[in-house]
């Protein structure tokens, strides 16, 4: 935060940088709220699209790589309004959290305990991307959800250029350009196989990753309206569970986990396809 | 960030989100004003907490922890709070973080085409295994003591 002080000497200054983003972001909600959700039906459920996804994926095309309606510098300064801009909304479930409290409170020990089903990524995922060649950078990619504060996790524990650093960062990068809209798809077709309680899905939807969290819950929402501020309440509290013990669970639990499931499935998962042969070979083990 | 460029942040922010409630649900601007300002008040609240308190959690857990206090039944405004942010609909603060997201990785975007289709899976199942997982332990804690 130290480097963020220094970047405009005055708040005009930094307007005179940012309007862009601003005019950009005020014309994306024009279009995207204007346009509202679209549903359409799959299976048994629905896949929604919210104006969020209209809007994001408008921010993605004014960028560098396409539009170039905005600069790099611009693009760092839009990340760091994200984060401001988000504080709003999680204070809103946080009153949705307050409104339930005594439904949370005696949800309390079924809270505390799905958090370590964060840990359930490494299981899924860290098989399959052995199986599709990668090495160490699978213990990047499978350690977590890999939003922000686990990219900087690894990034300082392994190093950005390290295997395992590259492998966060690739789940990063498309997280955020596939991960919202899916999320929240996910949840909602999850949701359509009747199996489970709408306490229970708000609680999984609080990942500690709040743009993903509010895609699962407005899908949820929508597909049981009569249980939206409970599940928003559950998201909440299991949302702020995440944003405290996360990083601890990355490091004392998930990493060792990766680690040690990656020594003992590497030998002989890894080496299954031929994708995951010829990465052992230009590794040279 | 000085506390002018939080303040002003967080006055587009209210900005986006009235103008998002006013043209998706059709609720005037006025009648957004003061959820729109309880959510910013609670927003400047977590981040100023965040600064101050020397533990290091994250501004969003100080805001959501602020948020539940003034609406739980013991908090003297839980009402206004409340009917307050009810009034904003639950989408319309996310269309301009959705806005400001979208343009943080457009820088991105080519790194992201050239990784090709395994990391879209790979993606996938850590979202996919990340959600199932909580949701079974979930769905298993809550049966076993009989909230559900």
């Amino acid at each position: 935060m130290k480097k963020n002080n220094m970047m405009y000497p005055t708040l005009l200054e930094r307007i005179k940088t940012e309007w862009i983003i601003y005019a950009l972001a005020f014309v994306f909600i024009l279009i995207a709220d204007s346009i509202g959700q679209i549903k359409i039906p799959v299976w048994k459920g629905t896949f929604i699209i919210f104006p969020i996804f209209y809007a994001l994926f408008l921010g993605i095309l004014s960028g560098p790589n396409t539009l170039k309606i905005i600069d790099d510098k611009r693009v760092k300064a839009a990340s760091k309004l994200v984060g401001v801009a988000i504080l709003p909304f999680i204070a809103k479930l946080g009153i949705n959290a307050g409104a339930n409290i005594e439904k949370v409170i005696s949800a309390g020990p079924a809270l505390l305990l799905q958090e370590f089903g964060n840990l359930g990524t490494i299981v899924l995922a860290m098989p399959l991307a052995l199986l599709l060649g990668l090495k160490r950078e699978s213990i990047g990619a499978a350690h977590s959800i890999n939003r922000e504060t686990n990219l900087a996790l690894i990034q300082d524990m392994y190093g950005a250029d390290s295997p395992e650093g590259q492998g966060s960062l690739s789940v990063y990068i498309t997280g955020g350009m596939v991960g919202t809209i899916y999320f929240g798809f996910m949840a909602s077709m999850v949701a359509a196989t009747g199996l489970f309680h709408p306490y229970a899905l708000g609680m999984a939807s609080g990942v500690g990753a709040g743009i993903m969290m509010s895609s699962a819950v407005a899908a949820l929402s929508e597909v049981m309206p009569e249980f939206a501020s409970e599940i928003s309440a559950m998201a909440s509290a299991s949302e702020t569970i995440s944003g405290i013990d996360g990083i601890y669970m990355a490091i004392f639990i998930g990493l060792p986990l990766c680690n040690w499931l990656y020594n003992k499935l590497e030998p002989t998962l890894g080496r299954v396809t031929k994708a995951g042969r010829e990465a052992a070979e230009r590794i040279g083990k | 960030m000085r506390v002018i460029d939080w303040i002003f942040t967080l006055a587009i922010t209210g900005l986006g989100m009235m103008t998002a409630n006013f043209i998706g649900f059709d609720i005037a601007f006025a009648e957004s004003l003061p959820g729109v300002l309880v959510l910013l008040a609670l927003a400047l609240g977590g981040a100023g907490l965040a600064h101050i308190i020397p533990l290091k959690l994250p501004t969003v857990a100080y805001c959501s922890i602020l948020g539940l206090l003034v609406a739980c039944p013991l908090s003297p405004v839980s009402e206004f709070v409340i009917s307050a942010a009810n009034k904003i609909n639950f989408t319309a603060p996310l269309t301009m973080v959705g806005a400001f997201a979208g343009m943080s990785i457009s820088n991105q975007l080519r790194s992201f085409v050239k990784q090709g289709w395994k990391m879209v899976l790979i993606t996938v199942f850590v979202m996919t295994g990340t959600f199932v997982f909580s949701l079974l332990i979930a769905q298993f804690m809550l049966q076993l003591t009989n909230v559900i």
